[in-house]
């Protein structure tokens, strides 16, 4: 056989075949050529998230037509950005803006983010820390930020504060760990005559779905071992506050809709719908919640009844802690695209964070908290959980938590903890393997 | 004959040729290529030699177990699937009425990607399995299960319009034969039927067993590899290697060589057994 | 063994017995209808599960997925109207309509050929094309997916055209492993009377030998059909994103959103619609299968 012969056959066919396809595709216009018109650069942005994906391409439009430059916005399925981004990359079109998560997936794309120190929108944050660094060089800016703590219903906490022996009066009494126990077991043994099926939407564990424990419940041990250590970022942990994650993790299906045994078989979704149903006083999430249950058929939950407030796992000081609040949301700009769409792209976020329509499309119609100082006090997204974050950002007694699970070595490696934590969940496991396999896994996974 | 057609290689060949040189081939060697490399998307590859194979196999990359636990559901969803395909052909071919009703049922599962059927299904069983206090992840033995019958209701449908292919191609005055010569209804399917269908079984066999080797969508939804890793699958390993993991791209593209030379090896050792057993015409 | 003797024998003896054949079998009937009819219900469940639910408020579907779409839980056709307005459906139906009449067309056109030439044509390099078209199919598209999509995009295949010959490549080997398989038990004789009659080889494939192959075809292309118009991630990653000719799997998977924000009563209505237009090709299409394998039963 002589294979190079046969290769070089078919790269010559391949490319006789190619031009065939290209005369013949008559009425399908390519995508890229037709517009290196006016200032010579153009903006192919690869978005994240796709339930925003008619709002960008709104935004988009507007751009466009103000502005002449051409903006595409496309937006990869869920779950599969990094796996689109690589496709996306290796093409001819590459994207000229695209999303990191966050350190560690500025890692892998260092070599294509550009260092965007210079620009206006990285000198607008107001808090430069928050942006992603890499060898000296600012790779990644975030452009919204979100936060999560436990969401509840306080029409039926109220029902629960009225009741005869209630552990607390008001939400704002539940600062601590203890308390929070205190009150929800005592709920829990009331859930029949507070008509719910428990107080906390069940512990989602299906496979996919345990992102709220495996990343979020899990960024408050870490965030707080950081802490301890002064550091942003650690090659090995010891998982110290391995024990506060377990009693809050514990107390979560204790006092839930469901049996433990059971949790493997919830989705994120039904627990969202348990919560706007009714079935369950508290779950824990973030301030996107709202948008998922408002307005659909069968919820029970309004507007002025739902709120927010600090997860706490029984850390000393907790009554100081505010909710998380953080990004996983990052602009990188392609450095291997031509400047001049390198400079559209840049043009394109400025305008997005100064213009009035940029500013307003960036609030209202995407709904993002924005961390820049270009936005006014008033200019700010109107959902209420949204506000709720704004209001825990103000308020300067309390001190925020950081999302540090940006950090967390791999999606791998929250898939490892989140296996462990289900068979800890259904009885399986003992907390120690669990312990092992957060410690063991992360290190391997930090290696690379 | 054969001559004049000799010299038409490249119109009866060449098309198909050059759409697989451009879909399959030369990706195929530039994986293979990558596969020795160090890369974030196949442009900025760097070369690294033998390293990502070395690390295919060490035991953190559960790549073997899941070779195991694969060869494990595909040895019984083979057996299973054929088994029960062929039966439904077979019940199928004879004069019964409603048979194309039944045909059409059997083959719907077909009609719907995998990805949706993952997640009904995982949605039934676990409405079952609840009714025992567990779940589908609960242990790897549901898991296991699961898998193999969601295989056998995808794939049955498919094979068994191949078995009823072939049962078709059974010239009825053979059977007839066989029953004059006093041959029963078993001997009959053994000793004619059988070898007579012979390349559809090769077919079967063959598909059901790539298709259960390179199995990806329905373990994703299904199980996601849970409890433990314990059900992932080698087409799930791979891919969760280029997507749930930091800079081991190469590991991954080198795990996916080993395990094509692999399945290679299986399938042609399977299509050598089989083509023997076919009656020469 | 011999079967052609057996065949001997039983051209002689073959109109006896059918009688004697229906007796044998009616004790087992009862057995053997009980059998399929809970078959059916197994394969059908799932089914019906998704379109039972595609009238249900998505909380419900959560809460009760077992139950019935009856009183409170029944939207009506919300989640038709909300899916529909979101995923720009009708025009996915269409370019998922073209690519895979397109791909299964050529598909079945080009490896038919494919496979007779190198079933007839023995040589070193037929031989191994046939292994690498066999050997092919065993390869994870994960595999090969980052190259192919590079490729494509170099080539200029990002379209539906390319699209097409994309799936010719990746449909090549299941079809010509199915096609030689059928090529071989067809008798070289009556090829070889064609060219004493005077038929060129494409005449006589075309006029002889590919009608023969029709039964064959008629699978090879029902398997194609149903891949192509289920396939999700090649359409997606050549052209799914990019262009504007999202196929209806990936307009489907593109109504997920991100932290588990999914609507799951739209998508269940999507892939009601989804499974329709397939449901109906195969309903038609079954009977040329009928038809076709009774014609193409040409054992000697």
């Amino acid at each position: 056989m002589k294979p190079s012969k046969r290769i070089l056959g078919a790269v010559a066919a391949v490319a006789a075949l190619s031009l065939m396809a290209g005369c013949g595709g008559g009425g399908s216009t390519g995508s890229s050529d037709e517009s290196s018109g006016a200032s010579g650069g153009q903006v192919y942005y690869l978005s994240f998230k796709p339930e925003q994906d008619a709002a960008w391409q709104a935004v988009a439009a507007q751009y466009t037509e103000q502005t002449g430059t051409p903006v595409r916005i496309v937006t990869a399925a869920q779950g599969t950005y990094e796996q689109t981004l690589k496709a996306e990359m290796a093409k001819s079109d590459a994207p000229t803006l695209f999303q990191i998560n966050g350190p560690v997936g500025g890692a892998v794309w260092k070599d294509y983010a550009l260092d965007l120190s210079d620009t206006d929108f990285y000198n607008a944050l107001l808090d430069k820390s928050m942006a992603v660094e890499m060898d000296g060089n600012v790779i990644g800016v975030p452009y919204v930020v979100e936060g999560y703590g436990i969401i509840y219903n306080q029409a039926i906490m109220d029902k629960y504060f009225a009741t005869s022996g209630a552990k607390a009066a008001s939400v704002d009494e539940i600062n601590t760990f203890a308390k929070l126990k205190e009150v929800t077991d005592d709920m829990q043994a009331k859930k029949d005559e507070l008509g719910i099926k428990g107080v906390f939407a069940a512990t989602s564990m299906k496979p996919g779905d345990a992102w709220r424990w495996d990343t979020h419940l899990a960024n408050l041990p870490i965030f707080y071992e950081y802490r301890d250590n002064n550091v942003t970022d650690m090659a090995e942990v010891s998982f110290k506050y391995n024990k506060e994650y377990q009693q809050i993790f514990d107390l979560y299906l204790t006092n839930s809709t469901i049996d433990p045994k059971l949790t493997p078989s919830k989705a994120v979704t039904d627990s969202m719908a348990e919560f706007a149903l009714g079935e369950a006083a508290m779950v824990q999430n973030g301030n996107w919640a709202w948008g998922q249950v408002a307005d659909v058929a069968g919820n029970t939950v309004t507007e002025e009844n739902i709120k927010m407030m600090p997860i706490y796992i029984g850390v000393d000081g907790e009554e100081k802690q505010s909710i998380a609040v953080g990004t996983e949301n990052f602009f990188s700009v392609n450095s291997k695209a031509s400047e001049a769409d390198q400079q559209a792209s840049i043009d394109f976020v400025n305008w997005l964070i100064t213009s009035d329509a940029g500013k307003s499309a960036m609030v209202n119609d995407l709904g993002f908290i924005p961390p820049f100082s270009t936005f006014s006090a008033t200019e700010q997204p109107a959902d209420p959980l949204a506000k709720q974050v704004v209001a825990y950002m103000g308020n300067t007694d309390l001190y925020n938590v950081a999302w540090n699970f940006t950090t967390f070595p791999s999606k791998d490696f929250k898939n490892s903890f989140a296996d462990a934590l289900t068979q800890y969940a259904v009885g399986n496991l003992e907390w120690s393997q669990v312990v092992e396999v957060f410690v063991t896994e992360w290190a391997a996974e930090k290696q690379g | 004959m054969i001559k004049s057609l000799r010299r038409l290689a490249l119109v009866f060949t060449g098309p198909t040729i050059i759409a697989f040189a451009i879909a399959f081939a030369v990706p195929f060697l530039v994986g293979l290529y990558l596969s020795f490399c160090e890369f974030t998307t196949v442009t900025n590859a760097t070369w690294v030699g033998f390293d990502n194979y070395v690390r295919a196999f060490s035991p953190r990359e559960r790549f073997l177990s899941s070779l195991g636990f694969t060869a494990l559901v595909t040895a019984i969803a083979v057996l299973t699937v054929n088994l029960f395909a062929f039966t439904v052909a077979y019940l199928l071919t004879r004069k019964l009425r409603g048979t194309n009703f039944f045909r059409t049922v059997f083959f719907m599962p077909n009609l719907i990607g995998g990805i949706v059927l993952g997640y009904t299904w995982q949605t039934i069983i676990n409405a079952v399995l609840v009714q025992y206090q567990t779940t589908l992840i609960s242990d790897a033995k549901y898991g296991f299960i699961g898998l193999v019958l969601l295989l056998n209701w995808q794939m049955i449908g498919y094979m068994m319009i191949i078995y009823i292919a072939g049962l078709q191609n059974v010239p009825g005055e053979l059977i007839e034969a066989a029953a004059i010569d006093g041959a029963d209804k078993w001997q009959t399917l053994r000793h004619v039927t059988i070898p007579m269908v012979m390349p559809s079984i090769t077919i079967c066999l063959f598909l059901t067993l790539s298709s259960s080797f390179k199995l990806f969508d329905a373990n994703l939804a299904l199980t996601n590899g849970a409890p433990m890793r314990q059900t992932e699958m080698v087409a799930l390993n791979i891919v969760n290697t280029f997507f749930t993991r930091v800079g081991v791209e190469g590991v991954g593209q080198a795990k996916a060589m080993v395990f094509f030379l692999l399945v290679s090896g299986l399938a042609f050792l399977q299509l050598r057994a089989t083509r023997r057993q076919e009656v020469e015409q | 063994m011999s079967t052609s003797q057996h065949t001997g024998d039983a051209v002689v003896a073959a109109a006896k017995s059918a009688k004697h054949r229906d007796q044998q079998t009616r004790p087992g009937q009862f057995i053997t209808y009980a059998v399929l009819a809970l078959l059916t219900l197994v394969f059908i469940g799932p089914l019906l599960f998704i379109l039972m639910n595609s009238f249900k408020g998505r909380f419900f579907i959560s809460d009760a997925p077992f139950a019935l779409p009856l009183g409170d839980y029944f939207v009506g056709l919300t989640n038709y109207t909300s899916g529909l307005a979101r995923t720009n459906f009708f025009n996915a139906m269409g370019w998922s309509f073209v690519i895979t009449v397109g791909a299964v067309a050529v598909i079945v056109f080009f490896t038919a050929m494919t496979a007779y030439y190198i079933t007839r044509v023995k040589a070193w390099w037929t031989n191994a094309l046939y292994l690498i078209f066999v050997f092919s199919m065993v390869v994870p598209f994960q595999a090969v997916m980052f190259p192919t999509v590079k490729i494509a995009d170099m080539l200029g295949l990002s379209n539906p055209l390319g699209m097409i010959v994309l799936y010719l490549g990746f449909g090549a080997g299941l079809s010509v492993f199915i096609f030689s398989g059928f090529v071989k038990s067809i008798p070289l004789q009556i090829e070889e009377a064609a060219t004493i009659d005077g038929c060129s080889p494409l005449q006589t494939y075309f006029y002889i030998v590919f009608p023969m192959l029709k039964p064959v075809a008629i699978t090879v292309a029902i398997l194609n059909t149903m891949w192509v118009w289920n396939d999700y991630l090649l359409p997606y990653l050549v052209i799914g994103l990019s262009t504007p000719y999202k196929t209806i799997p990936v307009a489907i998977q593109m109504m997920a959103g991100s932290y588990g924000d999914n609507d799951m009563g739209a998508m269940m209505a999507m892939l009601v619609l989804a499974i329709i237009p397939i449901v109906i090709f195969y309903l038609s299409s079954q009977k040329y299968i009928i038809e076709g394998v009774a014609a193409g039963a040409v054992k000697g």
